[in-house]
């Protein structure tokens, strides 16, 4: 019972150990220091101002994942849409000729002479 | 000078009325973010932000509360974020360890003597503080903001956004948790 009263007591001697107290004080020149941070924070270049937010990694994972999204549809239509005519068996073998035979008659006509 | 002049002033870049600002409200802030950090250089950052933050975002600043709630708010948030950060680090650091990392763990030291206690309280503040740690964010913050700052009930509320019941409640709760981890470290300790 004794025991009680007295870990009582001792409970509100505790609580009551801030009642009266001072306000704790910064460092002197607490404002130059504020100065000195805020020149910091201005200098900050937009550069590393886009760097620090890319960084997040809620930015960078959302990044990632629409990167990623972005190459699946380019895959998708890529493989969907008809193949593109580009081997040379494919031409019409008139054309290919009728090519050759223009650029050759060009480069004769416009040839330099000593 | 009155405090509306002086944010008027401020909001036109005016350094004199910033340094008016700072010298006015810098035991204020410095006070509450030591009573919720418990560490005189993590309070001295914490107070140096929040007055770069006054700075930069006092245009926002409508005038719907008093100056000093607005303060008190800045405070509050930076202080608990701060707290939020230093217990990820910890956590980090401790996960790393037991991968056999070479990382020293920060462990916050359990006896923060408050400069402001008289000499006779000291012991008995420390082990109060020690306790005031374990309390959750909004309970630790009421506490803090009456007992340290000697904020009324009314004052707490406005600051914290809520009503005067629910700071009743939050005081009520915190004694009661304060009281009980006090016995458990009294009884632990014969």
């Amino acid at each position: 019972m004794k025991q009680q009263s007295d870990l009582e007591k001792r409970l509100e001697q505790t609580l009551s150990s801030l009642d009266g107290v001072q306000r704790a004080t910064p460092q002197p020149w607490l404002f130059s220091r504020v100065k000195a941070r805020l020149s910091r924070s201005e200098e900050k270049t937009v550069w590393e101002a886009v760097g620090t937010f890319l960084s997040k990694p809620s930015v960078a994972i959302a990044g990632l994942i629409l990167i990623m999204a972005l190459n699946g549809v380019l895959v998708f239509n890529q493989e969907s849409s008809p193949s593109v005519v580009t081997s040379q068996s494919d031409l019409m073998p008139g054309d290919s000729e009728s090519l050759i035979a223009s650029s050759s008659s060009f480069d004769f006509e416009n040839l330099v002479q000593p | 000078m009155n405090e509306w002049t002086l944010i008027e002033q401020l909001k036109q870049g005016d350094e004199t009325a910033f340094k008016t600002i700072v010298d006015t409200w810098q035991d204020m802030v410095f006070n509450t973010a030591i009573g919720i950090v418990q560490n005189a250089e993590d309070a001295e950052d914490i107070a140096q932000e929040v007055f770069v933050q006054v700075y930069q975002s006092v245009g926002s600043f409508k005038g719907d509360s008093k100056f000093s709630t607005w303060l008190y708010r800045i405070t509050v948030t930076k202080s608990l974020d701060h707290q939020r950060r230093k217990k990820r680090k910890k956590r980090f650091a401790f996960v790393r360890s037991l991968f056999g990392e070479d990382s020293e763990v920060v462990i916050h030291p359990p006896d923060f003597n408050h400069p402001g206690v008289a000499l006779d309280k000291k012991e008995d503040a420390a082990t109060l503080f020690g306790a005031i740690n374990l309390l959750p964010e909004n309970q630790r913050v009421a506490f803090t903001l009456h007992k340290l700052e000697g904020l009324s009930y009314q004052e707490v509320s406005e600051v914290m956004k809520t009503t005067v019941s629910s700071v009743e409640s939050l005081m009520h709760r915190a004694k009661t948790n304060l009281k009980k981890s006090l016995a458990d470290y009294y009884k632990e300790k014969e």
